[in-house]
């Protein structure tokens, strides 16, 4: 079988496998509610779940739509499943599949760009899977470590720690590029500083940003070679 | 009833549900790297995904199991360890529970006045709030990248590689969000210009940045390129424990 063949089939594959797993995942996760309810001698108020999703669910709404379009390009077929059922998007996710794309040096809409997308996403969630396994393990005796005053500095700031040395691998290379939208990111949150709950959805605007000066920078080099 | 809430029916149902999503990132994760081999990827450049990936995932995942302790204690342990496992994230979580927990007329999310059906209605609304991106990728998946594909394509025919200039640029303009909110919470979060907001989330993401650059420095020049495995979990202990000593 030559290569594009063996692609096509395996693209095929990847969707029928994520369109079962995603419908299975949704099922059991809205079932296990009702589930859970029934043993406990009460079945969930509906009327109260529709006045919660009203209130907090269209954001949350909102924020997936803009997620799938956003990440889904960055993370191909099978990491798209993978991330959208496995969660912890942007705190997780799509920092380790951009991390794994740099070190093999894959280039994003490529079949390879494709595959270790999907080997770093599934190691990330197998990793998570199983430390969270563990932890609830020995929850009794990590509790007191884990919760210990000394150290909830350090984990109330994996996010900035994480940003930080991202930010280091690709401003590096694109400093032109990541000026424009941190000095606007940065003077919008010092004169609008209540935005800052809102941070991930200035995620677009911002990310478009970047795009359209990668966009230009893009043209001005093709007019050129 | 956080006795209920910890029985061992209720790690059944939760374990059973995330077994089942383990199986099928195992599934997913043995079907690419055979695919990798059998289109002449290097093995090598395969197991390295796999190591850097997991390294990368340890310590953010080390996070979350705080979220799993810290939701334990109104919600019993299964359901935040489902929900942390599968599909939520640390910071929606405790938003939604929360917003749940007013919506069934409890004062505050805990386990004092947690009943069945507050529970119930908690666990629906926490799974339905955030399953959107799930049933979008049933549905959408496929079409999206295909027309992605074919833009690609065409565009592929004049001038190459905008697609890939355009995800690092979005992954740009995502960390210059986060980085532009650390900094105009310090200046202004405690009132414009006042310079008396939280300065730590700023010097972590600086001494991050640079213990990243020192282990590029090292992988590229000193041609110490294993240690690229580990160079983003290492940065962000770093940056953690800067956090702990300020």
């Amino acid at each position: 079988m030559d290569k594009n063949t063996y692609l096509e089939q395996y693209d095929r594959t990847t969707h029928v496998l994520g369109r079962a797993a995603s419908l299975i995942t949704l099922v059991m996760l809205v079932g296990a509610p009702f589930l859970i309810g029934f043993l406990l001698g009460a079945l969930p108020d509906l009327s109260a779940a529709v006045k919660g999703f009203l209130s907090v669910g269209i954001i949350w709404t909102v924020s997936s739509v803009v997620e799938f379009l956003v990440y889904t390009p960055m993370l191909g077929a099978g990491g798209g499943y993978l991330a959208f059922i496995t969660g912890n998007l942007i705190n997780m996710k799509i920092p380790c599949a951009m991390n794994a794309r740099e070190i093999a040096g894959t280039q994003a809409g490529t079949p390879e760009n494709e595959i270790i997308s999907t080997l770093s996403i599934a190691a990330s969630s197998l990793t998570t899977i199983t430390v969270l396994a563990v932890g609830v393990l020995l929850l009794v005796p990590l509790q007191p470590i884990l919760q210990s005053e000394a150290l909830q500095p350090g984990f109330a700031n994996v996010v900035p720690a994480l940003f930080g040395a991202m930010a280091y691998q690709y401003f590096r290379r694109n400093i032109r590029l990541a000026v424009v939208p941190l000095t606007i990111m940065t003077l919008l949150f010092i004169l609008v500083p209540s935005l800052i709950s809102q941070t991930s959805l200035l995620i677009l605007p911002s990310g478009a940003i970047a795009i359209g000066l990668a966009y230009l920078s893009w043209r001005k080099k093709g007019a050129e070679s | 009833m956080i006795a209920q809430l910890n029985s061992i029916s209720l790690y059944v149902i939760c374990g059973s549900i995330v077994a089942f999503v383990a199986a099928v990132c195992i599934v997913f994760m043995v079907r690419a790297y055979k695919a990798g081999i059998a289109i002449g990827m290097d093995p090598a450049k395969l197991k390295r995904t796999l190591t850097s990936s997991v390294t990368f995932s340890v310590l953010p995942s080390i996070g979350i199991l705080l979220g799993v302790i810290a939701l334990s204690g109104s919600l019993g342990t299964p359901w935040p360890w489902l929900r942390l496992s599968v599909i939520g994230a640390l910071h929606y979580e405790t938003q939604v529970a929360q917003a749940a927990a007013e919506q069934v007329g409890l004062h505050t999310l805990s386990a004092a006045e947690m009943t069945p059906q507050a529970f119930a209605t908690i666990a629906l609304l926490m799974s339905v709030c955030i399953m959107w991106g799930m049933i979008l990728s049933f549905f959408f998946n496929k079409g999206y990248l295909k027309k992605l594909g074919g833009q690609k394509k065409e565009k592929t025919d004049s001038k190459p590689g905008f697609g890939d200039m355009a995800m690092t640029a979005m992954f740009i303009g995502l960390v210059s969000t986060y980085i532009g909110s650390y900094i105009g919470g310090f200046v202004s979060g405690e009132g414009l210009f006042t310079f008396k907001g939280d300065l730590t989330p700023v010097i972590v993401a600086l001494v991050s940045g640079l213990f990243m650059s020192g282990f590029i420095y090292l992988a590229e020049k000193k041609n110490m390129v294993w240690l690229e495995s580990f160079s983003i979990a290492g940065s962000m202990l770093a940056g953690m424990i800067a956090a702990i000593l300020l």
